[in-house]
C-alpha cells in the first residue's frame, strides 16, 4: 500500500503524522516548496529576527527517517486515476493506491493582473519570503494591501526591519468582516497605537510600472498615488486548484469532497486549505482556510484513509485564534460580526488596556453559544465543554474563571462581566 | 532621534520583544558575543586565581587599582578593605539590579514576571549581599541564608561547621536552618510550585541567568542530544557532591568521633539509612527512577548497592570512606566544578552556550529539585488544547533548551525535571497556548472535573 501525500503543510504532514500511528503503509509526501515542513505562520517570525528558519521546523531532523516517511520535491502537474500515477513536470511519475491532495491555497488577486508585475506578491509561501529577505535591505517603501490577518503579519515584519510601509484597508475600521464592531475597533487602535502608516476606506484601482514592467507606484480609488518598489497583496487567500482543472479530479472554488474527504474519484483525498466541502457540518464553513482545520482534517484523514467503514469528518467545536501585534484574539464557538434580537451578548472592556470579553448566547434559550477574547486567553477544554454541553449563560458567568488561562498573577475580570449581565438583565 | 532610538532598541532591546535577536552581533554569536564571552571568561579567571592583577594588595599591602576602587564602599558595609569576592558580590549584585530593571520593563506586561523578577532582585540584594555584609560587620557567621547545600557544597566542610558550631545560638540556628532547608523546606515547597520556587524566584546564579542572562537565553541548544548530554553530566555532579560531603563528614567525625551530640556511630548510621532508601526509592516504580528503561535501572540500582556495601565495609574497617582522600576530592571539587564550570563556563558562555549552562548541565541543587519536580510536584506547563500553530516561539525562548514545541504540538502538558518556570514559553506563546498550573490536576486534557 502506497500512499501519496501532494502538499507539505500542516495539513499533508498531519495526514502522514497521523497515519504512521495507525499504519506501517509506504507514505510519500510530495512538495514543490520545501523539503522541510515548516511552520507557516511562524515565516513572518524569520523575517523579524526572532527565530532562524531551523527554528520553525516543527519535528526534528531525523523525524522522518525514524518514521520512515519519503520525502520527494518536484511540481505535479497531472493525476491519472485509471493507472493510478501523478506525474511530474519534469517528466518523472510515481504510483499511488491512495493519493491525498493537501495542495494549499494561493494569494487572492485584485483582478488588475497585478502579480504579472515585477515587485508584487503575496505572503504565503517560503518563496515569498525569500523573495521578501533579498528585497529588504533595497526597499525605499511598500504598500501592504489588504486588511486581513497577513497584513498584520507584514506590518508587524516591516515595521520591526524599519521598512517605511502604507497599509490599505478596504473597510472602515480594521477586521470589521470577521470581528464584531468593538472588537474590530480595539484592534484598529491598536493599530493606530503603533504610529504605523494605515489608510481606511481605499481600494487600490490600479498600479503604475515602469518600463521593465517593475511596479513603481499605486493608486487608490480617491485618486491618492503613492510610490512604492514593492506591493503586497493579501487580501486572502484561495484554494490552490487550477492545474487540477485539466483531471478528472472534480473543483469548484475547491476540490469538492464528501463527508468522508474523498473526492469523486474513490482513491483520491483532499484536506486542508484546498478542500470545499460538498456538505459542511452545521455552522462551519465548506471552505476553511485555517491551520487548525488543516490539522484536524489530516489527523482526521491519516487516521480513516486506510479504514473500510470510516465515521465521517467531524471538527467539532470551531475555534481559532491570532495576534495583531500584541493584541491576542481567541475565538472558540459561534461569534457573529453583529448581533440580532435572537443571539444576545455579554461584552466587557477594560476601559484603558486592550482587554476585553464577549460571551454570546441564544437569546431565545439562553444557551451559551461562543465567546471571543482579546488581550486575554481562555482554555479551549473548558469553552468547548459549555458549548457543547449547552450550558445556560447564566450557570457559565459564575464560574467563568475556570476558563481563564492568564498567566499566574494575571488581573482577573470575570466579575466585571458578571455585574454588567446582571445590570442588563434587571 | 529615530537614530537614537533604534540604537537605545539595539542596545538594551526596549519594547521591543526579540526582534532581530538572531541578526545582532551581540546575541547570534557573532564577533562582538565572542568577544564578550572571552572578556566574561578571562575576568572569571583574573578575578578567581590572578586577583593582583587587578589590584588585590599582597600580603597585607593596600589594594590599588580596580579592587581599590571598591575600598570606600566596602569599609562602608563591613569595615575593612575590599577583598576581591566583596568585588565581585558588589558587581553581581549591582549587574542583577540593572538588567532586572530592564528585564522588568520588557516584560512590564506580565504580572507573573515582574513580581518573580522582584523577588530576585529582593533575595539577591537583601540574602546574598546586604544580610551577610551585616552580620560579618556584627562578628557573626556570614551566611547566605538561602544558598543550601549541595549548591552551596561547603556547607558540611569541616571549618563551616565548627564555625557555626562556635557563634552560640545564631551559629545552631543557621546549622538547623542549612539542614531544613535542603531535607524539609525545599521538597515542600517544590511539591506545591515545583523547582521554580527556587531556581527561577530565589537563587542567585538564577538571578544573574533571568536578568543579564536574557538577551542569550536563546541560544541554549533545544536538540535531543543536548538532552543526551544535561542528564550525562548533571547527575554525576551530583553524585560528586555527595561523595566529596559524606568524605568530609567522614574524615571530621574521624577526628571527633564524640564531641558532638551527633556521633560518629550516629552519622553513620543516617547515611546508611539515606543511602538505603534511595535504593529502595529506586526499586520502587514510582520512584525517582520512573521512567528510566529496564536495563539502566537495573545498573543503577546495582550500583547503588555496590556502593552501600563498599561504604559499610569501610567503616566496618576503619577507613576512610572508600579510602578517598577527602582533601583531595574537596580541593578538586573545588577547583572544577565550584570555579570553573559554575562561574567561569556557567557565566563566561552566556553568549556562546546560552545564560542556564551550569543550571542546566551542571547545578546539583538543580539535579535535586528536578527530580522531585518530575517525581512528586503539582507543577507543570499546561498546554491549550489543539492551539500550537508549531511556530517554535517556547523551543527557541526556553533557556534550559526544553523543546516545548515538541509537546505543545501533541497537546501534552510539559513535565520536565529542568523546566525552571520561568514562564517566558507561555509569554511569547503568539496563541496562548501556554500555562504555568500548579493547582490540583483536574483540568488537563480534557478531563475537565468541576
Amino acid at each position: 500500500m502506497h500512499i501519496v501525500i501532494i502538499g507539505n503543510g500542516i495539513s499533508g504532514v498531519s495526514v502522514a503524522k497521523s497515519l504512521r500511528e495507525y499504519s506501517d503503509a509506504e507514505i510519500t509526501i510530495v512538495s514543490s516548496e520545501s523539503i522541510s515542513f515548516f511552520s507557516r505562520p511562524a515565516l513572518m517570525y524569520v523575517f523579524m529576527g526572532k527565530m532562524r528558519f531551523k527554528d520553525i521546523l516543527p519535528f526534528s531532523p531525523d523525524y522522518w527517517e525514524k518514521n520512515n516517511i519519503n520525502r520527494v520535491t518536484g511540481l505535479i502537474n497531472g493525476i491519472d486515476s485509471e493507472k493510478q500515477t501523478i506525474s511530474f513536470n519534469d517528466g518523472r511519475f510515481l504510483h499511488f493506491d491512495k493519493l491525498v491532495l493537501a495542495l494549499g491555497s494561493q494569494p487572492k488577486s485584485l483582478g488588475l493582473g497585478e502579480f504579472d508585475l515585477k515587485g508584487v506578491q503575496g505572503f504565503y509561501s517560503l518563496q515569498d519570503l525569500e523573495k521578501l529577505q533579498n528585497l529588504s535591505s533595497k526597499l525605499k517603501h511598500v504598500s501592504i494591501i489588504g486588511g486581513g490577518l497577513i497584513g498584520v503579519e507584514l506590518a508587524e515584519m516591516f515595521l520591526s526591519r524599519g521598512i517605511s510601509f502604507t497599509f490599505w484597508v478596504r473597510e472602515r475600521v480594521f477586521g470589521s468582516n470577521f470581528l464584531p464592531q468593538e472588537e474590530a475597533e480595539m484592534v484598529t487602535n491598536h493599530l493606530k497605537s503603533k504610529n504605523i502608516n494605515i489608510k481606511f476606506e481605499r481600494e487600490i484601482i490600479g498600479f503604475e510600472t515602469d518600463e521593465w514592467n517593475n511596479v513603481k507606484s499605486v493608486e487608490s480609488q480617491l485618486g491618492e498615488k503613492i510610490e512604492s518598489d514593492l506591493v503586497c497583496v493579501c487580501i486572502g487567500v484561495e484554494p490552490k486548484v487550477d492545474w487540477l482543472k485539466s483531471t478528472e479530479v472534480k473543483t469548484k472554488a475547491g476540490v469538492l469532497v464528501n463527508a468522508h474527504l474523498q473526492t469523486n474519484i474513490p482513491s483520491i483525498y483532499a484536506v486542508g486549505d484546498c478542500v470545499e466541502c460538498k456538505n459542511p457540518v452545521q455552522g462551519r464553513k465548506s471552505i476553511e482556510t485555517l491551520w487548525y482545520t488543516g490539522k484536524l482534517m489530516g489527523e482526521y484523514l491519516g487516521k480513516n484513509i486506510l479504514n473500510e467503514n470510516p465515521p465521517p469528518y467531524k471538527p467539532g467545536i470551531y475555534f481559532n485564534s491570532a495576534k495583531f501585534f500584541d493584541l491576542e484574539y481567541q475565538i472558540y464557538g459561534d461569534v457573529p460580526t453583529s448581533f440580532s434580537d435572537s443571539i444576545g451578548t455579554v461584552f466587557w472592556k477594560h476601559p484603558s488596556k486592550d482587554k476585553s470579553i464577549r460571551l454570546v448566547f441564544d437569546a431565545k434559550n439562553e444557551v451559551f453559544i461562543g465567546c471571543c477574547v482579546l488581550g486575554i486567553r481562555f482554555r479551549q477544554e473548558v469553552c468547548e465543554k459549555w458549548i457543547k454541553e449547552k450550558w445556560k449563560i447564566s450557570e457559565v458567568l459564575p464560574i467563568l474563571s475556570k476558563a481563564n488561562f492568564d498567566a499566574e498573577f494575571s488581573v482577573r475580570y470575570e466579575r466585571e462581566l458578571l455585574d454588567i449581565y446582571n445590570n442588563n438583565v434587571i | 532621534m529615530t537614530n537614537l532610538l533604534k540604537w537605545s532598541q539595539w542596545l538594551f532591546n526596549f519594547d521591543v520583544k526579540n526582534e532581530g535577536v538572531w541578526f545582532k552581533s551581540l546575541s547570534n554569536r557573532g564577533i562582538v558575543g565572542w568577544i564578550l564571552a572571552i572578556f566574561l571568561t578571562f575576568g572569571y579567571i583574573t578575578l578567581y586565581f590572578f586577583p593582583t592583577w587587578l589590584g588585590l594588595g599582597a600580603k597585607g599591602m593596600p589594594n590599588t587599582g580596580f579592587i581599590g576602587f571598591f575600598d570606600p564602599i566596602s569599609l562602608f558595609f563591613n569595615g575593612s578593605a575590599a577583598s576581591q569576592w566583596f568585588v565581585y558580590g558588589f558587581l553581581y549584585t549591582l549587574i542583577i539590579l540593572i538588567m532586572g530593571i530592564k528585564f522588568i520593563f520588557k516584560y512590564r506586561n506580565n504580572n507573573y514576571q515582574i513580581i518573580r523578577t522582584v523577588s530576585l532582585l529582593f533575595f539577591q540584594l537583601c540574602f546574598a549581599f546586604l544580610i551577610p555584609e551585616i552580620l560579618a560587620s556584627l562578628n557573626q557567621p556570614a551566611m547566605d541564608l538561602k544558598n543550601m547545600w549541595p549548591l552551596n557544597y561547603y556547607f558540611f566542610f569541616d571549618w563551616n561547621i565548627k564555625k557555626l558550631l562556635s557563634s552560640g545560638y545564631f551559629g545552631l540556628f543557621l546549622m538547623v536552618w542549612g539542614i531544613a532547608l535542603t531535607f524539609i523546606v525545599s521538597p515542600v515547597l517544590t511539591y506545591f510550585y515545583g523547582k521554580r520556587w527556587y531556581c527561577s524566584w530565589v537563587c542567585g546564579c538564577g538571578g544573574l541567568a533571568e536578568t543579564a542572562g536574557d538577551p542569550f537565553r536563546h541560544l541554549s541548544d533545544n536538540s535531543e542530544t543536548a538532552w543526551k548530554w544535561e542528564r550525562r553530566i548533571i547527575y554525576p555532579v551530583l553524585f560528586l557532591v555527595c561523595l566529596m560531603t559524606l568524605t568530609i563528614l567522614d574524615s571530621f567525625f574521624r577526628k571527633n568521633p564524640e564531641t558532638y551530640w551527633i556521633t560518629f556511630s550516629h552519622f553513620k548510621f543516617i547515611i546508611l539509612l539515606l543511602l538505603a532508601s534511595v535504593i529502595a526509592l529506586g526499586i520502587w516504580p514510582k520512584g525517582w527512577l520512573r521512567g528510566v528503561s529496564r536495563s539502566s535501572k537495573i545498573g543503577y540500582i546495582s550500583l547503588a548497592i555496590i556502593l552501600f556495601i563498599a561504604i559499610a565495609f569501610s567503616w566496618s574497617y576503619q577507613k576512610p570512606v572508600l579510602l578517598i582522600n577527602a582533601l583531595k576530592l574537596r580541593t578538586w571539587y573545588g577547583f572544577y566544578i565550584g570555579a570553573i564550570f559554575s562561574g567561569i563556563i556557567g557565566v563566561g558562555f552566556y553568549p556562546l552556550m546560552g545564560s542556564r549552562v551550569w543550571c542546566r548541565f551542571g547545578c546539583p541543587m538543580a539535579a535535586i529539585l528536578g527530580i522531585q519536580q518530575r517525581i512528586f510536584s503539582r507543577f507543570r506547563i499546561t498546554v491549550n488544547g489543539g492551539q500550537c500553530i508549531s511556530c517554535g516561539n517556547c523551543s527557541t525562548y526556553c533557556e534550559m533548551g526544553i523543546d516545548v514545541r515538541a509537546y505543545a504540538q501533541k497537546g501534552e502538558n510539559i513535565v520536565r525535571s529542568s523546566c525552571v518556570g520561568c514562564g517566558i514559553c507561555a509569554d511569547v506563546c503568539p496563541r496562548g497556548v501556554l500555562k504555568l498550573e500548579n493547582g490540583p490536576i483536574t483540568l488537563d486534557n480534557g478531563k475537565i472535573k468541576f
